[in-house]
């Protein structure tokens, strides 16, 4: 009923190429399962890097190196809460792509948590335990609490999350009161911009 | 029976050729959905991929440095006989784009006490030696310096600075009552003096002895050398003269690099910082030879000139404004006798050339007084009155400009990759086309689909 093509006379009458092609898709079936694993399997990673983060922000070296403001890239440097979105996690110092997989960085060049400044924080929105995956969902109002190893205070959102470029660095730029800065990618799987959100400062909470 | 078969087959194959046509139209949906998502991938890909913002910058890369070289010498007076020579009043410099800087100042060449050498070869650095002085007798009025030699080495932020002096027999002379002391100084002098005031007067004409008369307010009609040294050793102010005096100077600014010899074959200088601006009242200048180079470091051009003289007369009077009237006496092209012969001899007063070189360097030479004879033999007798030489040459640095594009800074990027999943999907697509395609067309007894 059909013409036989080359391929399909190919597969007949050669074991070879039968054989070839039952191993290339395999390999089709496992590329395909890892590429779709992918962003769970980050998941899990983070998971583990956050637990091992969770013991090393209660340590008292960390709380020495904090007060000295030697806290060294990728290590932990403040504790995020946001509890509109139920996001709990520890934040690292640095944005570099090695540090963000803990999920959420904290841009070096901006003020301390709770200190006077505008203290600006990256989080991954689809991977590496997606700690900012709601960020859209927040409106003015609502609070962020961050707390570190001297010390926690609440945040206020002034405004809600707008969207900006890529190169917007004007969103990071010191401020002669306290505030906090919140970057997340968008959309959502996309790195095309930039989701922003912004607070001041409410009030401390403690001081250790 | 066969009757009552054929419908049962007829049943049974129409069944088969169903089956088949069944499995056909599923392969090929199969394929176009496999391709469907393959183009699905393929599109959100290009169209997912976030643009990398890009900044060009412009990148200075220097393919050659800048050079440059100027030199300089001058020499009150030489004289050569028969290969043997002689330089009194003799200074040199020499500095380059190294940096380096260089400088030698000779009151008496032969004399090494009288000799002043100072060198650099480095970025921030100095050194000025002492003044090297054969004999130096410093008085309370009068200062008698005889064959010195002076020289510094700078390079600074400009860059490379040299000066070098050569002097013989400088005799500075202050007020008071020393004429004593001075005459068989003045003695010395009164030759020389008379001979200046002997070229001067023609130059200035009757101006001369009225100018003397108001400096020294004097009787014209006396003896003018006496008169004036009398009066002017009982002054309080000061005549300075120097004999043999050469300065060889290069100068280097942010714009300019610059050399400069100058050479004087006397220079008497009278009530020196009386007049404004800090002149000489008078300045006589016997034998003067100036050749200076310059090399514009921004257009890469250079430039010289030279001015040679047998008798320079300065006069700084108040009513010149702090000025100084220069009145140089030349006799222009050399003088030649017996050319081509061993007897060849040269004259020239108040010559001087410049030269041009075909990488652009120029160089000028000035003479006050040379005579050059018997040339043809053994070098003959030769003698320089005032001679100098300056020459500077240089390259402006070669800049080429390369634009490079520089990814502009971003807000950490802390989205995934949007072409990962559909990736995943795409080949678990292609994985499942393929198996399928295996199973069916080959069949588990390797029955042909389509029999």
């Amino acid at each position: 009923m059909s013409a036989k093509s080359p391929l399909v006379n190919a597969l007949r009458t050669r074991p070879w190429a039968r054989r070839s092609l039952s191993v290339f898709s395999v390999l089709l079936l496992l590329g395909g399962l890892g590429l779709v694993g992918y962003p769970f399997a980050t998941n899990v990673y983070q998971g583990q890097v956050q637990s091992r983060l969770g013991q090393q922000i209660a340590s008292p070296e960390l709380k020495q190196a904090y007060r000295e403001r030697k806290v060294q890239t990728g290590d932990s440097l403040t504790r995020i809460r946001i509890p509109r979105l139920d996001v709990d996690a520890v934040v690292v110092e640095g944005t570099t792509p090695s540090a963000l997989r803990a999920g959420a960085g904290h841009y070096p060049q901006t003020a301390l948590p709770c200190d006077v400044g505008n203290v600006a924080i990256a989080g991954h929105r689809t991977t590496y335990g997606r700690p900012f995956a709601n960020l859209d969902k927040l409106r003015k109002g609502d609070t962020i609490e961050l707390s570190t190893p001297v010390g926690s205070c609440i945040y206020q959102l002034s405004k809600d999350p707008f969207v900006t470029t890529p190169t917007d660095l004007s969103v990071l730029e010191p401020t002669t009161t306290k505030t906090v800065t919140l970057t997340t990618c968008h959309p959502r799987g996309s790195a095309a911009q930039r989701l922003i959100v912004q607070g001041s400062w409410v009030k401390d909470l403690s001081q250790a | 029976m066969l009757q009552a078969l054929t419908p049962a087959i007829g049943r049974e194959a129409n069944a088969s050729l169903g089956r088949t046509c069944e499995r056909k139209t599923y392969m090929r949906f199969v394929q176009r959905l496999g391709s469907g998502f393959v183009a699905v991938l393929v599109v959100s890909t290009l169209l997912a991929a976030p643009a990398q913002a890009q900044a060009k910058t412009e990148v200075e890369t220097v393919t050659s440095p800048e050079s440059y070289a100027a030199t300089a010498l001058a020499r009150a007076l030489e004289l050569s006989v028969l290969n043997l020579n002689l330089t009194v009043g003799a200074s040199g410099i020499s500095i380059n784009s190294t940096p380096s800087a260089e400088a030698t100042g000779a009151g008496v060449a032969l004399l090494p006490n009288t000799v002043s050498a100072a060198k650099v070869a480095a970025a921030g650095q100095s050194q000025t030696p002492p003044k090297a002085c054969g004999l130096n007798l410093p008085l309370s009025i009068i200062n008698v310096e005889l064959a010195c030699g002076e020289t510094s080495a700078i390079t600074n932020a400009e860059g490379p600075q040299a000066f070098g002096r050569g002097t013989v027999a400088a005799i500075d002379i202050g007020g008071g009552q020393l004429l004593q002391l001075l005459a068989p100084v003045i003695e010395l002098l009164r030759p020389v003096l008379g001979t200046v005031l002997a070229v001067v007067q023609p130059v200035l004409g009757g101006l001369q002895l009225p100018l003397v008369g108001q400096l020294a307010g004097l009787d014209p009609t006396t003896d003018p050398v006496s008169a004036l040294v009398e009066k002017l050793t009982k002054a309080t102010s000061l005549v300075s003269i120097k004999l043999g005096n050469s300065t060889a100077e290069g100068k280097t600014t942010a714009g300019v690099v610059s050399s400069q010899g100058n050479a004087q074959g006397a220079q008497i200088d009278v009530l020196p910082g009386l007049a404004l601006g800090g002149s000489p009242l008078l300045s006589i200048v016997v034998g003067s030879a100036k050749a200076s180079a310059t090399y514009d470091r921004t257009g890469g051009k250079a430039d010289a000139t030279f001015e040679g003289a047998i008798v320079v007369v300065k006069v700084g009077l108040p009513i010149l404004g702090g000025n100084l009237l220069e009145i140089p006496v030349k006799l222009g092209q050399p003088i030649r006798l017996l050319e081509g012969t061993p007897l060849e001899s040269e004259i020239s007063l108040g010559a001087g050339t410049t030269k041009r070189e075909s990488d652009g360097a120029v160089s000028a030479v000035a003479d006050g007084v040379k005579i050059h004879l018997l040339k043809g033999i053994s070098g003959g007798v030769k003698l320089e009155l005032a001679h100098a030489e300056a020459a500077v040459g240089g390259r402006t640095r070669v800049v080429v400009r390369q634009a490079v594009v520089e990814p502009l800074p971003q807000l950490a990027k802390t989205g995934g990759e949007p072409w990962l999943p559909m990736a995943g999907a795409a080949l678990l697509m292609a994985a499942f086309v393929s198996r399928r395609l295996l199973v069916a067309r080959v069949g588990g007894n390797n029955q042909p689909a389509d029999s």
